[in-house]
């Protein structure tokens, strides 16, 4: 009888507790589906988004600054995977499959999944007809003023991402909520223009939302704790740039005119400052993705990127990788002797074959590899000056603004005189816009749009050119059977301006056609 | 270097055989007193007398005779002698005490091995003779033997179906396992396996295999589904060794070998690559088709060859000796086994010793091992296991390409003469003779000498190698890789008889893993400048079992019905943890405590449970033991799954037929036995990640603030796989016909299965479109075939007196298909070096997709002769003279994508093993052969840079120039025309015979033993792998390696083997002693 008991008994015991061991729950991290409740949760997961546009930066060199004529890729001949796909980049002939494109594709992709998560949470709604952002009722916990300035934040940087992605890859797919993979195969490919009419409303709603307290006031309330992010200016400055970009001029204008009046940012005396490790968020710098070294995992990968490979310790602890690599090209045409910026965008390492010139700007002393200090600029003031001047055309304050940096960069004014044509002024933005900002990814975004706002820069003949110059130091080089310099510059044309959509988004949909863009 | 590793295993062969010779001598001393004993054999049924029996005395030397035609024998034996062994195939041997007698009359009874043989199935045993489904059983025939570190690399070609393949030769690496093809695309379809009742993932990886009794492998589905929720890879039974009422046995074993490389790769010295070139370039110079502009050799080539030729006299390193080294295997097992009525015991201990051929690779392991057995009544039984083990890993800090790859011209460490060259780059100023030398101190300095063609040459700035890479050999010594794993097994099992056939079973069991490891890297280690850190690890893996089953048998006349209930319930509790330190003050203070600075983005910690609930259920009918029936259903539910998906349900059914026992069969005097069988069920998979179901947020810090900012707590979905609450189990459905055969009184034995799977509803990480916020997700999509038959044959070739010769073979084959991918109609993967790797339905799982080639270009004039027949196309560098042709597959006079076809499949079109064992007296040889075919692997050698150009293989005969083509099929080089990765360039044969295993051995018997008090002594010497017959066009060290690492983790992608570790070759020697 009493092992009947226990026959029984035994098993009911066990049934009991099984139910449980089955209905378990993850013990190290949270579920999306439990999150976003609350403003705390909210300000963090925004915090994960600052932190999601680090890995996007880690390929935009590429897509950016080597496809224009400040950078090449230091190894020509290298016939490994990495190499070679940074002279197709270079060379403007990529495959529709190669991995930097389609990785800078998903990691932006990435990150505006999880900003929509906190948009969608906070009822944030764009509205594709009117292309409004309507604020609906939302269950999060949350004041109303915190809802508005994290959701500006959010909207800015989803704008951020925006911008870049139809400036390199053309008419992408709008996403402005989170979607299933179900819902993804029915997406195509959206206008260009309906990009731009979202990242319109997206900045407008942050420059309308976000906090807009001038700079020394931000520096000073709470001790700064919210320099870095991005406010109310940034996205007027933002915005301004999008402008432009359509060749807006005129509503363009007044947002630079009310950021370089209104904000508190402004020109610091000493270009080196800008960059410097010991003084970032300076009142110069309006938007940029933030790094911190000492081992917290945190740090930037920079100083080890663009350091030459080989030199060893002799420019950065633990070696460079050689990545981003400065034309001999600026070098000679560009920087004069006496330019304070040369040394920060051209310093030279080694003689000889070995002789490597590299973006010292994005590079500090390291204890372990890749933990750098230093921020990565998005946006500074300089280059609200330098909109006006491209936006307000060959005018007496243009030159102006030129000349402002020329001389912090110790150079002498330009005369009014010596830049009297149309075409003398935009020659000369260009090549100071080129100075001033060389290596901070923004000279490619600069040659695509003088196309359209200042004419006599055409993008393709500026590459054509660049391919000119370079040929005997660099693009000659390439193994047999080395191309001619016509072949290559045939390479180039206004179709290969944009990248092809990562091949993978077109064989992935078997239920509608995704078209490539023209020329791949 | 390799004169020495020959002299080492000379030597040990040398001592071991004077060692046999000797003791065989002196066993063979002195005569004895001799009686002559006389009898007759007959058949225990028919009576009719037997010839050919073999009747041998124990305790004699060889005496042994046979009975002649009417079944008579007379035999001369020692007057001492206690026992005669009366042996004949198809028979069961009989020990006759003689002991006094002088006249021997004997009856042999047929054996019925096969029949009685019993078979270890899931939860339960069975007897052979009445199983109905494919099962395998291998008895652990000197396993322990086969001279490698891990059971699961012993079992390779012993059992039909299963597939091991020994992917990496290096210590302690895990084979790829798989029964059956493969079932499963993104779940972990390997097989399941079950350790005396509980599974254990890494059971084949510490199991002692002294301690394995036997092992079985439930193939089809029917047998696994008793497993359901686990069981679609295959499920794998290990029954370990347990005691006998018996006197104490002690069993003791030794031994001790080496293990060398089977074969290298044949690397040119710098001298001969720059001769190669200068012997080019000269051909090329008397070529009027070649720009003589471009035909020279690369100022880096001339710098490397003048380090060599005049700075180092010609001495060229041998990176691969300089990683390589000949290896310590050794293996000492001790064993205690007995018991009485009530209690049995079996222990036993085991060391291990096994050094990788790789410097600075180790690894060891200490096993202990308890088996209780108590009879407390006669109703209850209580069994009590115990198995700790502890071992120990360490592991060099650098792979083994990247000491073979490096160049050859770079001295270990700077000789006095490169020190004062290096010295004249200031950064480098203070480098003396004895340092380590790296490549980057080379680069950018002047170098003057002489070129092979007596030329002189000259630069003020030259790079001989553009490596940033330290020197492989001081990154291994300049760091420790180090890990060691706890281990505890132990089970606690009560058989109760509640009523006459009516047993329960309760099973409570507990498997511990706890492991710990540390990485330490010393100033400088890796590269110039590295602040030295240690990454330390912790881990455990604590997984709890409960498992009540009650058993009910019973006999109604001729009808046997068994049935069998069960619940049981599994508790996994996972955790991990990394904390990196950095900054150690000092290089050999190596604890947390002395370390300046955590490094938090190399420190995470996880911790998980994960949950099995199932109930089984088991009916057994036999109908005279010839009608057999077996059904069974498992329920499963999975923590795996989202409330409302988490169970599953395993059905299986299975039928049998005896037919040689029908009265029609009776007659047939061959036919010992046959059965046929059937059977069909569904098995399941769950193995995914934990909670792929959720999409999880993880730590994704920031700063803001001002100065260099403040940490900020983020949280970001970074999961590249979306999760799905729909998922649920996979299922994998399966049919298998087979039959058991036995001939000749089981002399000849067969066993035939056939099958077809399905896999329905696979866990797919179905790609999706990446800009909806992650590349791929979960979901129950498309289905897998998988067919085969598989053939198991066992033979006594020869049974005459002392001398037996049996041969066990087995052959395999499996074909999968893929029957629909979802949506999709194929998917595209791609390789380090963008190879293609296509899965598209209607086919194999995996497809190379690449370009045929024809050839190369021999010369321009061969390529506008193409062009002007109207050929052209848009990819780039199609047109190359030396460079490769393709082949304009679909006629179209246009290369491009459309031309891109299957060119090869990883799947061999079979396998197969066979094992011989001969038997004369006391001698005993084994040798085991094994070897698959049909199946193509990629070698990305040939397409490095590094490996590519200095391996002779890769550079025979290719073409140099319109003038000199080589043998018209091997390119220039990797740089010249079309990307080799894409094309049938790089595809090899991967079939390959191997003889496996050789033991001979020398069980010593008489005087000698019984003096020494001992019951057995027995030599022995092995060696695996003596030779490999390779493909005939395969071109590197082992056709069984695979790239795993990277995109080469994935399912979808396989069959790529880059800077493959070679095989080893191993030979041991033993001593096996009872007592």
């Amino acid at each position: 009888m009493k092992k009947i008991i226990t026959l029984i008994f035994v098993p009911m015991l066990f049934l009991a507790a099984c139910k449980k061991s089955i209905d378990l729950n993850p013990l190290s991290n949270v579920a999306t589906s439990n999150y976003y409740k609350t403003g705390i949760e909210i300000q963090q997961a925004l915090t994960g988004c600052y932190s999601g546009l680090k890995a996007p930066l880690v390929d935009e060199w590429k897509m950016t600054e080597l496809r224009s004529d400040n950078s090449i890729m230091g190894n020509a001949g290298s016939t490994s995977v990495p190499n070679r796909e940074l002279s197709d980049l270079d060379l403007f002939i990529p495959s529709t499959t190669l991995n930097s494109i389609n990785n800078y594709w998903t990691n932006v992709y990435f990150n505006i999944r999880n900003i929509n998560l906190i948009l969608k949470s906070l009822s944030i709604n764009y509205d594709e007809v009117t292309g409004v952002l309507k604020s609906d009722s939302t269950s999060v916990i949350i004041t109303t003023q915190q809802r508005k300035e994290l959701s500006a934040e959010a909207t800015f940087l989803r704008a951020y991402h925006y911008f870049n992605l139809v400036r390199l890859y053309g008419g992408v797919f709008l996403i402005h909520k989170p979607i299933t993979p179900d819902d993804a195969i029915s997406i195509n490919r959206s206008t260009v223009a309906d990009i731009y009419k979202f990242i319109i409303a997206d900045l407008e709603y942050a420059a309308a939302n976000g906090v807009s307290s001038n700079y020394p006031t931000i520096a000073s309330q709470n001790f700064g704790a919210n320099l870095g992010k991005v406010n109310s200016w940034t996205a007027k400055a933002l915005l301004a740039k999008v402008y432009l970009t359509l060749n807006r001029k005129s509503d363009a204008i007044p947002l630079l005119t009310e950021v370089i009046n209104n904000s508190g940012y402004g020109l610091l005396t000493s270009y080196a400052d800008v960059f410097s490790t010991t003084n970032e968020v300076n009142k110069e710098v309006m938007f940029a993705v933030r790094y911190k070294a000492g081992g917290l995992g945190l740090g930037s990968p920079w100083p080890n990127s663009f350091a030459p490979e080989l030199s060893g310790t002799a420019v950065v602890n633990g070696d460079g990788r050689g990545f981003n690599n400065g034309t001999t090209e600026l070098e000679t045409l560009g920087y004069s002797t006496t330019d304070l910026r040369k040394p920060l965008n051209l310093a030279i390492w080694s003689s000889g074959s070995n002789r490597r010139l590299y973006p010292k700007k994005h590079i500090s002393q390291v204890l372990s590899l890749d933990d750098g200090e230093n921020d990565w600029i998005v946006l500074r003031f300089a280059d609200v000056l330098f909109m006006l001047a491209e936006a307000q055309g060959n005018i007496p304050s243009s030159l102006a603004i030129i000349n402002q940096t020329r001389t912090r960069a110790g150079l002498t004014a330009l005369s009014a005189t010596s830049v009297a044509t149309t075409a003398q002024f935009e020659t000369e933005l260009a090549k100071e816009s080129r100075l001033e900002f060389a290596f901070e990814n923004k000279r490619w975004f600069d040659m695509l749009r003088y196309s359209i706002t200042m004419p006599s820069q055409d993008a393709v003949t500026t590459i054509k050119n660049h391919f000119s110059v370079m040929y005997a130091g660099h693009y000659g080089k390439y193994p047999a059977p080395a191309a001619t310099l016509l072949e290559i510059q045939n390479y180039v044309n206004t179709n290969r301006l944009l990248l092809p959509i990562p091949q993978r988004e077109i064989d992935n949909n078997t239920k509608i056609l995704i078209l490539q863009n023209p020329g791949y | 270097m390799k004169n020495k590793k020959n002299r080492h295993s000379i030597l040990v062969l040398f001592s071991l055989s004077m060692l046999l010779i000797m003791l065989f001598f002196t066993s063979t001393v002195s005569a004895q007193n001799k009686v002559i004993l006389t009898g007759k054999v007959v058949d225990s049924i028919t009576g009719k007398a037997m010839s050919g029996v073999s009747v041998l005395a124990l305790n004699t030397k060889g005496g042994g005779v046979v009975t002649k035609q009417d079944g008579t024998f007379s035999l001369e034996i020692k007057k001492n002698t206690a026992v005669l062994i009366f042996s004949f195939i198809g028979y069961t041997a009989q020990t006759v005490s003689i002991v006094g007698k002088t006249v021997v009359n004997v009856s042999l009874v047929i054996a019925n091995t096969t029949q009685e043989e019993v078979v270890v199935i899931g939860y339960g045993s069975q007897k052979r003779s009445t199983v109905s489904g494919a099962v395998s059983k291998y008895k652990n025939d000197r396993l322990d033997e086969i001279p490698v570190s891990r059971l699961d690399q012993a079992l390779q070609g012993k059992i039909a179906g299963l597939t091991v393949q020994n992917i990496s030769s290096e210590a302690g690496a895990a084979p790829k396992i798989s029964i059956r093809g493969i079932t499963s695309i993104n779940a972990v379809a390997s097989p399941l396996i079950v350790v005396d009742g509980q599974p254990i993932a890494d059971g084949l990886a510490y199991l002692n295999a002294a301690d394995v009794e036997s092992i079985e492998v439930l193939k089809d589905a029917a047998s696994a589904a008793i497993y359901g929720s686990r069981g679609s890879g295959g499920v794998i039974l290990v029954t370990t060794k347990k005691g006998n009422s018996d006197k104490p046995k002690y069993a003791f074993k030794y031994t001790i070998g080496q293990k060398t490389d089977y074969k290298r790769y044949d690397v040119m010295t710098t001298t001969e690559y720059t001769n190669m070139l200068f012997y080019e370039m000269a051909l090329r110079a008397a070529d009027p088709t070649v720009i003589q502009s471009v035909n020279t050799v690369a100022s880096g080539d001339r710098a490397a060859y003048i380090i060599e030729n005049a700075l180092r006299d010609k001495q060229s390193t041998d990176w691969q000796s300089e990683s390589l080294r000949a290896a310590l295997i050794q293996n000492i097992q001790l064993s205690a086994s007995g018991g009485n009525k009530n209690s049995k015991y079996f222990i036993s201990g085991g060391y291990q010793k096994d050094q990788g051929m790789m410097y600075k690779s180790n690894y060891e392991k200490l096993n202990i091992r308890a088996r209780l057995d108590f009879e407390l009544s006669s109703k209850v039984k209580l069994t009590i296991n115990l198995n700790p083990s502890y071992s120990t890993k360490q592991s060099p800090s650098e792979n083994f390409t990247n000491f073979w790859r490096f160049p050859r011209w770079m001295p270990v460490r700077h000789t006095a003469a490169t020190a004062t060259l290096v010295n004249t780059n200031p950064q480098y100023a203070n480098i003396k003779a004895g340092d380590y030398a790296h490549p980057r101190h080379f680069s950018g300095l002047a170098y003057s000498g002489l070129m092979p063609d007596g030329s002189s040459y000259s630069t003020t700035s030259a790079n001989p190698s553009g490596s940033a890479q330290n020197n492989p050999k001081s990154t291994v010594d300049n760091s420790d890789l180090n890990s060691s794993e706890y281990r505890l097994q132990s089970s606690v099992e009560l058989n109760v008889l509640l009523l006459p056939g009516l047993n329960f079973k309760t099973l409570a069991s507990g498997y511990i893993n706890q492991s710990n490891g540390l990485e330490f890297y010393k100033t400088d280690a890796n590269r110039e400048g590295d602040v030295n850190y240690g990454i330390f690890t912790n881990g455990s893996n604590i997984d709890i079992l409960s498992e009540n089953t009650l058993n009910y048998t019973k006999k109604i006349k001729s009808h046997d019905f068994t049935l069998l209930a069960g619940f049981t319930s599994q508790r996994t509790n996972i955790n991990r943890d990394q904390t990196t330190g950095m900054n150690f003050p000092n290089d050999d203070i190596r604890t947390l405590n002395a370390a300046a600075q955590i490094d938090q983005g190399r420190t995470f910690g996880t911790k998980n449970k994960v949950g099995l609930l199932s109930y089984l259920g088991r009916v057994t009918y036999a109908y005279n033991n010839k009608y057999l029936l077996s059904a069974s259903l498992r329920t499963d539910g999975s923590s795996y799954f989202a409330p409302g998906n988490k169970w599953g349900s395993f059905p299986a059914v299975s039928v049998g037929w005896a037919a040689s026992k029908e009265k029609f069969l009776n007659d047939i005097k061959w036919l010992t036995n046959l059965k046929f069988r059937g059977s069909y069920g569904a098995t399941g998979n769950n193995r995914i990640g934990d909670f792929a179901y959720l999409d999880l947020l993880s730590r994704a810090n920031y700063s803001f603030g001002a100065g260099t900012g403040t940490l900020n707590a983020g949280l970001f979905n970074n999961a590249a796989i979306f999760g799905n609450q729909d998922i649920t189990w996979e299922r994998t459905f399966q049919t298998n016909f087979g039959a058991d055969i036995s001939l000749f009184k089981n002399k000849l034995g067969l066993t035939i299965d056939v099958y077809e799977s399905k896999t329905e509803k696979l866990l797919l990480q179905q790609s999706t479109m990446a800009f909806s916020g992650a590349p791929q997700f979960w979901n129950n999509i498309g289905s897998l075939q998988n067919k085969g038959f598989e053939i198991d044959i066992t033979n006594t070739n020869i049974q005459r007196g002392n001398f037996k010769w049996t041969t066990s073979a087995n052959l395999s084959h499996s074909k999968n298909k893929i029957l629909e991918l979802g949506k999709e109609t194929y998917l595209l993967n791609y390789g380090e070096r963008s190879e293609v790797y296509k899965n598209e339905a209607g086919q194999q799982l995996i497809y190379y997709n690449g370009f045929k080639t024809d050839g190369v270009w021999l010369s321009q004039k061969h390529i506008d002769d193409a062009k002007a027949a109207g050929l052209t196309s848009n990819l780039s560098a199609v047109f190359t003279p030396g460079g490769l042709k393709l082949v304009d597959i679909n006629g179209d006079k246009v290369i491009d994508n459309n031309d891109r076809v299957n060119i090869g499949n990883p799947y061999p079109d079979f396998t197969w093993g066979m094992t011989n064992n001969i038997s004369v007296k006391g001698f005993e040889l084994t040798f085991s052969l094994q070897g698959s075919q049909g199946g193509k692997l990629i070698n990305g050698d040939p397409n490095y840079n590094e490996s590519g150009r200095v391996i002779k293989v890769y550079n025979n005969n290719r073409w140099i120039s319109a003038a000199n083509p080589g043998d018209g099929k091997t390119p220039l080089s990797r740089g010249t025309g079309f990307n080799w990765m894409l094309t049938d360039y790089v595809v090899e044969d991967a079939s390959y015979w191997a003889i496996r295993e050789v033991n001979i051995s020398y069980k010593f018997e008489g005087n000698m033993v019984s003096k020494l008090k001992l019951k057995s002594l027995r030599f022995y010497l092995s060696a695996q792998n003596l030779y490999c017959n390779f493909g005939k066009n395969y071109r590197s060290l082992n056709p069984e390696g695979r790239s795993q690492t990277g995109p080469y983790a994935s399912v979808l992608i396989d069959g790529y083997q880059r800077g493959t570790f070679p095989i080893n070759r191993t030979i041991l020697a033993g001593i096996d002693i009872n007592f």
